[in-house]
């Protein structure tokens, strides 16, 4: 009972200090006049999360309010999409960091309530990452020509994390572009996919650069071909799938990318004063050593830039979706 | 040698050992509170690690990590609230045990358990990563498929009364862990378009419902009883019963070790094997569900052997286990570290720091554990008429915390009158939830071979292992048959009891 | 709590498991023959029967039919042996119950609307109440609880919940 009642009293005390932090802090008139809610719509864990503790972290010292990260998970990003989608209270001081799952779970959910384009501020992309084409290291394929032939030819199993995840999709995307036999194997998450290709019982896999960028340099996995526009700088010798150009491959394009958002009645202001903050803490220190661990580029697009992509994107996984008869009607 | 001051120096740092001791005692008292997890725990401390050294920052969430799996075993025992998923098991001799007024006894010997266990998976870690870790690329979906059958063979073990009845319960809990988006097609499975319900159902309101609320509800419906006070809950743990139990703690151990080297089955899975095994090794298998101490002792053991244990695929494979791991990979990311094969070459002085580091969390929880009991296990002493209400305070709160949704609080209490049902009917928990954790690892790893087997069915018998666990489960079901036909036998003798060994 | 009730004479031994098992025949009828045909949807193409979403909920099914039949003939046959199920016991007064679903009525049906600390107050009072607890002191804790748990959860722990009245 002791314990109970001081930890009770250790708690309320901390809450008093919280609340005194964030009433010091929070200015009269400018925005933020509260404290800014990130949303991850994922559970904790994985790099949804762990960037938006990180980025949560560095925009604090930027801008005048507490940060505070929530975790509001399901279905696929879409229950906290849907969510601020419907505005409410702090609509004004809420925003959201949308990655691959905000397209894609448009594409791949029936009925969603809201329109992953309209019903949002698109405020800044984050960062970038490539997924990466890689093979078990004694797979006999060497390059991405020889995969595709051998795959026209016999069936090929590919790994992905999730029905819906960016790696998932990548591998449907492939398929439908070649025109080659590919099975998908589903694994809940790339940490319980990684064996299966590292072992060889799967043949290829999307992955994002992080979760096989270790195993690239220790020569576990060969890497075929990365999904980004440009080559990583960080596996500047592996070819990216648009260069290579061939069975349509001309237009695989994708990234996994991380960006935030809000209710679309987010002030102008806000936006302002948020990619103002962001842009300096893009630029932070912190920030970039932590995307070069990720094997990331920071994100390029802001605004009505950023809004354009998501519009490509969303049409993009609309195809993509209803060919591999992943849709749910 | 001068790798050794190295390393002395990169661990002999007063920020280590504050790391560690926080981390536990977050740990512990995180775990504890139904509804938060050692999981969220370790997430919101991920931001406080950024600025600090790198070591300290892993030693704090490992701490967490171990001081949750701890933690969750005390609400467990105390009052029928499994704190953290893994403890579940705990629960089903501790809290009986708390009836009796030995609940003091059963914080204990949970406690000693998981220090033993905790050690035991920390050597696994330091000297045989490399060995299990080869062990657990070996484990693709077949393999994995004859594990989880084996796993389903201890439901039989585990139901006490009727087999029909314990059959039953695992059948709903498959079914119940079936609603969801399909794994493969992503199609939807008993969702009746509710979004709530594409994730599958949540675990953690499941679990408080299933356990905590029948108690509370019964309490309501029964005629007042004496309470049972052995002020501040009776006496610990005798040097002779921890003796007696050694055995099941070691071999739950390395249960736990070998469940937490291969990533993806999980700490709640090794509790319960762990827990069946000790129960049909042990002379007297009816004393289990009832307050037997080996059983708490057990499913402890069997918990906490998988929190070193889980390290060894993320530091020598970089592949997280769990979702905590998930998250003390991205601990590693900021900075500027990839576990992995090459950190071992690279930042080996960095990695023997570390392990220096998880050897002393297990010292610490010793302590932290011991001067916790003497405070929680006073709560047996509270009469139930002023705890329940504030246990179900707990309970709704943490149900919502979750997922922030109001639904999983409907959820967990249709899960409580679910659990309040079963206790009425007879039908036991425990296989619910055993189905409910292993039905969509069974589904999936059955359909995995199938998808990589390209439909060949001889991929289930594709090596050692399958055959292994092959052998495991075809035993395991003839040895129960073998139980179920003696006793069955004895039963017949007695004429006048025909109810037994049914 | 051994054997407390005589089995000898009746033709159903324990009616319980009889009804019980009777329910969850209907549940899997229910299961097998609307459920899942209508609510599990199956790709037009499978290669393998196994594959398909409906398998492991169909067997599920199968199974359970079998077993409830089996616990029905069960509770004709043996009677209960009493040991692990809490069933038989003194019934408290009824207002006592009532009142304790009237404050899960609270928590579930005004939690959001009223917020966590004031349906936490609302809740523990009545339960209190229920069950009476005649040390005045302790009324005080169905205050400093609710307040002092969602300060913790809200504040330290930076998990939501609902705070105040909408």
């Amino acid at each position: 009972m002791k314990t109970f009642l001081k930890a009770l009293s250790a708690a309320t005390c901390g809450g008093a200090v919280a609340m005194a932090l964030s009433v010091s802090t929070a200015h009269a008139e400018e925005w933020p006049t509260d404290d800014v809610r990130l949303v991850v719509p994922y559970a904790p864990g994985g790099t949804t999360d762990v960037l938006s503790r990180r980025v949560a972290d560095l925009l604090q010292d930027e801008i005048d309010a507490n940060v505070i990260v929530e975790n509001r998970p399901g279905a696929g990003s879409t229950v906290a999409t849907g969510r601020l989608a419907r505005g409410g209270r702090d609509a004004d001081h809420t925003i959201l960091m949308a990655s691959p799952g905000h397209t894609i779970g448009a594409a791949i959910y029936p009925n969603l309530a809201y329109d992953p384009v309209e019903d949002f501020v698109f405020i800044q992309n984050m960062i970038d990452i490539p997924n990466v084409m890689v093979v078990p290291a004694d797979s006999p394929y060497n390059s991405v020509l020889e995969f595709v032939e051998a795959a026209k030819e016999q069936n090929m199993t590919f790994s992905h994390s999730g029905v819906g995840s960016s790696i998932h999709m990548s591998g449907e995307l492939f398929k439908t572009l070649t025109q080659t036999n590919m099975t998908a194997v589903p694994f809940a998450g790339s940490g319980a996919a990684l064996p299966a290709l590292l072992g060889g019982d799967v043949d290829v896999s999307f992955e994002n650069m992080p979760t096989v960028f270790s195993h690239i340099q220790s020569g576990d996995l060969k890497a075929l071909a990365v999904t980004s526009a440009e080559r990583s700088e960080y596996l500047p010798e592996v070819p990216t799938l648009k260069e290579i150009g061939e069975h349509n491959l001309d237009q695989f394009v994708t990234t996994a990318w991380f960006g935030l958002i809000a209710h679309e009645s987010f002030p102008e202001e806000a936006t302002e004063t948020m990619q103002e903050a962001l842009n300096k803490v893009m630029e932070r220190e912190e920030f970039l050593s932590f995307v070069e661990q990720l094997g990331a580029e920071p994100g390029t697009v802001a605004g009505d830039e950023f809004k354009a992509f998501i519009a490509d994107e969303v049409a993009r996984w609309d195809k993509v979706a209803a060919e591999a008869g992943i849709r749910q009607e | 040698m001068e790798n050794f001051t190295e390393v002395l120096q990169l661990f002999l740092a007063t920020e280590n050992f504050l790391a560690i001791a926080i981390g536990v005692v977050i740990g512990v008292t995180v775990g504890s509170i139904p509804g938060l997890t050692a999981t969220m725990a370790v997430a919101l401390a991920l931001p406080f690690t950024f600025s600090m050294e790198p070591v300290a920052a892993i030693l704090l969430l490992v701490g967490i990590y171990k001081g949750g799996m701890y933690g969750g075993s005390i609400t467990a025992i105390l009052i029928r609230t499994p704190g953290s998923p893994a403890s579940a098991c705990t629960l089903l001799d501790g809290y009986p045990m708390a009836q009796q007024g030995e609940a003091k006894k059963a914080l204990k010997m949970a406690l000693y358990s998981s220090v033993i266990a905790d050690f035991i998976s920390n050597i696994a870690l330091i000297f045989f990563a490399a060995y299990l870790a080869k062990i657990a690329l070996n484990f693709g979906a077949p393999e994995f498929f004859w594990l989880i059958c084996f796993s389903l063979t201890i439901i039989i073990s585990l139901a006490s009364g009727s087999m029909i009845k314990g059959l039953i319960a695992a059948l709903l809990g498959i079914l119940l862990s079936l609603v969801g988006l399909d794994s493969v097609f992503g199609s939807q499975r008993l969702t009746f378009g509710n979004y709530n319900l594409m994730d599958s159902i949540s675990f953690i309101p499941l679990l408080i419902g299933l356990f905590a609320i029948p108690e509370i509800i019964e309490f309501y419906r029964k005629k007042v009883v004496p309470h049972l006070t052995a002020k501040a809950s009776g006496a610990g743990v005798s040097w002779a019963e921890l003796k007696h139990s050694l055995k099941s703690i070691i071999r739950g151990s390395l249960i736990g070790v070998a469940i937490g080297a291969i990533p993806g089955t999980g700490a709640t899975a090794a509790a319960f094997i762990s827990y069946s095994d000790a129960k049909r090794r042990s002379p007297h298998p009816e004393r289990f569900g009832k307050g037997e101490v080996e059983g708490v002792a057990a499913s402890e053991a069997g918990n906490n052997g998988v929190a070193g244990a889980t390290l060894i695929p993320l530091l020598s494979l970089g592949i997280p286990g769990d979702v905590i791991t998930a998250i003390i990979l991205g601990a590693f990311m900021v900075h500027g570290l990839t576990p992995g094969p090459l950190m071992f070459q690279e930042n080996l002085t960095l990695i023997y720091a570390l392990f220096l580091g998880i050897m002393l969390s297990s010292v610490i929880l010793l302590f932290v554990g011991n001067a916790a009991i003497r405070y929680f296990s006073l709560i047996a002493d509270i009469p139930k008429a002023i705890l329940f209400p504030i246990v179900l305070m707990f309970c709704v709160y943490g149900a919502y915390a979750v997922n922030n949704d109001t639904f999983d609080v409907w959820l967990m209490l249709a899960f409580g009158l679910l659990g309040y049902v079963f206790n009425r009917t007879g039908i036991p928990a425990a296989p619910f939830l055993i189905g409910f954790i292993l039905g969509p690892m069974f589904e999936d790893n059955l359909r995995r071979s199938l998808l990589i087997g390209s439909n060949d069915l001889s991929i289930f018998m594709r090596g050692p292992i399958t055959w292994f666990f092959i052998a495991l489960t075809v035993g395991s079901i003839l040895l129960a048959l073998y139980r179920f036909m003696t006793s069955r036998h004895k039963a017949k003798r007695r004429a006048d009891d025909p109810g037994k060994g049914a | 709590m051994t054997k407390s009730r005589s089995t000898g004479g009746t033709l159903i031994k324990d009616p319980w498991d009889v009804v019980a098992g009777a329910v969850l025949l209907g549940f899997s009828l229910l299961l097998l023959f609307y459920l899942v045909p209508n609510y599990i949807g199956e790709p037009p193409i499978l290669q393998n029967p196994m594959m398909s979403p409906r398998w492991l909920p169909t067997i599920v099914g199968w199974l359970l039919l079998v077993f409830s039949l089996l616990m029905m003939i069960q509770g004709v046959l043996v009677a209960d042996d009493g040991e692990d199920s809490g069933r038989r016991f003194e019934r408290g007064p009824w207002l006592r119950f009532a009142l304790m679903a009237l404050a899960l009525v609270v928590y579930v049906g005004l939690f959001e609307m009223l917020g966590a600390i004031i349906s936490g107050i609302l809740a523990t009072l009545i339960l209190f109440i229920a069950h009476p607890v005649r040390v005045w002191w302790v009324y005080g804790l169905a205050i400093a609880f609710p307040v002092g748990v969602s300060l913790l959860f809200t504040e330290v722990m930076n998990v939501p919940l609902p705070m105040m009245p909408l």
